[in-house]
């Protein structure tokens, strides 16, 4: 069975990702920050909790020598947002240093502590949640320190599927849509099951073709 | 006589920029982090009869922003956002360096920010209120493709801390725009400088003229775009 390992499980799309995938019989390697608090992740059937704060280098090494089976998907979903939303010369700059850290070097870090399990694996997949608010050409404005880490992240994940298609690893970034989360608030325009089921069929039908782009949890390509 | 802050000054494109804006009689606040050390461009600065003030500006603290900010006391009609690092060609991916990629994006992205927002009243109160970001080709995700003109993958430091500033071009227009400011990305080409490497077919005196010819020209309803130094609008 193939194995999914997902960062930022504990809740939201994760959380969703980890059912859907364990419910397909997937081994699931859900990992969180606090696993004492994951108590929905760890009641999921097939998933092995791990502790991660993606933001630790050391600890992700640890984690990658730790786990030695190939991961055929590694979803990079742990993020977060700033809020509240600052207007120009009202932006805290260690809040979006630490942005960067968590939503931009972070998945790049996992790439490449898990970039051979990935390489050892059958489907191949690297999946970057990202956002369409990571669209430069994106109309909206607000939230510049999330919108710089996201787009940050895209040009991070296109240079990625040029670096590791030799190794035949598929990189996406994806849009996971507005998701009635706790980041997306009760407003929002999907749930999280049909977001995570949406990005899992993009994933089962992503093609070398595909990697390095930009893509929604519908499929549809996204602008830079 | 119109007035060009310009940032990392000491060498490059930001030498290239004094030594033509000065030529051509503009006032000229030359930024750099050392102008102790900055010969070539002190030795420039006083062919000027008084036109162009050397200043201590370092992008990466914040503090001594403000202190450059309080000390040019004038209106600035085009800030010119220049100073900016890279990594080398040879580090790649599986030995990324993380704390410089954070000096990287603390120099190329919250060094512009700052700079900008400590300058946009200087700017606010000029004719032309122009700010440019220089970004990269190197920086734009289109464009970090197979058969494109630059080579694609490495280069993650620099290329994510671009593409993170061009989208902070694009965001702060809106806020900019309410005071009259036109602020633009632009792209210098790859140009034979330090870091451009010697094998770049581009001189500086070239792609500054263009850059020139493009900022001179820019106007509110170009805010929040990104300009190659042939006046070209670039992809994202």
């Amino acid at each position: 069975m193939p194995t999914i390992l997902i960062t930022g499980a504990n809740r939201g799309i994760g959380l969703e990702s980890a059912r859907q995938y364990a419910a397909d019989g997937w081994t699931v390697l859900g990992c969180c920050r606090d696993p004492e608090k994951a108590g929905n992740l760890a009641a999921i059937d097939g998933v092995a909790v791990h502790r991660l704060d993606v933001t630790d280098s050391a600890a992700v090494d640890a984690l990658a020598r730790e786990i030695t089976a190939p991961i055929d998907v590694l979803m990079n979903n742990a993020g977060q947002t700033s809020r509240p939303r600052p207007n120009f010369g009202e932006m805290d700059y260690e809040r979006w240093a630490h942005l960067l850290a968590i939503n931009t070097m972070a998945p790049y870090k996992m790439a490449e502590a898990f970039h051979d399990h990935v390489r050892r694996s059958e489907r191949r997949i690297i999946l970057n949640v990202s956002s369409i608010m990571g669209s430069i050409a994106d109309a909206n404005g607000g939230h510049v320190p999330y919108r710089t880490s996201k787009a940050a992240l895209n040009m991070a994940g296109k240079t990625l599927g040029h670096d590791l298609a030799a190794d035949g690893i598929i990189v996406l970034s994806m849009h996971p849509g507005w998701v009635r989360t706790d980041m997306g608030g009760p407003s929002a325009a999907i749930s999280p099951e049909e977001s995570a089921a949406g990005v899992k069929r993009v994933v089962e039908s992503a093609t070398p073709k595909m990697s390095g782009g930009f893509f929604d949890w519908q499929g549809k390509t996204l602008p830079w | 006589m119109p007035s060009v802050l310009v940032t990392g000054t000491n060498r490059g494109l930001g030498l290239e920029f004094v030594r033509q804006y000065a030529e051509d009689g503009w006032r000229v606040v030359a930024g750099c982090r050392h102008p102790d050390k900055a010969d070539e461009l002190n030795a420039l600065a006083t062919t000027t009869n008084g036109a162009t003030t050397v200043i201590a500006i370092d992008v990466t603290d914040r503090e001594n922003v403000r202190a450059a900010a309080r000390e040019i006391d004038e209106p600035i009609d085009i800030l010119i956002n220049n100073a900016g690092r890279m990594e080398s060609f040879d580090e790649g991916f599986g030995d990324l360096d993380y704390a410089k990629w954070e000096d990287i994006l603390r120099t190329n992205l919250f060094g512009p920010a700052w700079v900008t927002h400590a300058f946009a009243p200087h700017v606010a109160r000029s004719g032309q209120k122009v700010i440019a970001m220089m970004t990269s080709g190197l920086g734009s995700l289109t464009e970090n493709s197979d058969g494109a003109r630059n080579a694609p993958g490495k280069l993650y430091m620099y290329r994510s801390s671009k593409a993170a500033l061009n989208m902070l071009v694009s965001k702060l227009a809106p806020d900019l725009r309410d005071r009259g400011i036109t602020v633009v990305a632009v792209g210098p080409g790859h140009v034979q400088t330090d870091m451009g490497g010697p094998t770049a077919k581009l001189k500086p005196p070239e792609s500054i003229a263009g850059l020139r010819d493009v900022l001179a020209s820019r106007t509110i309803e170009h805010t929040g775009q990104y300009f190659f130094y042939t006046g070209a609008e670039q992809p994202w």
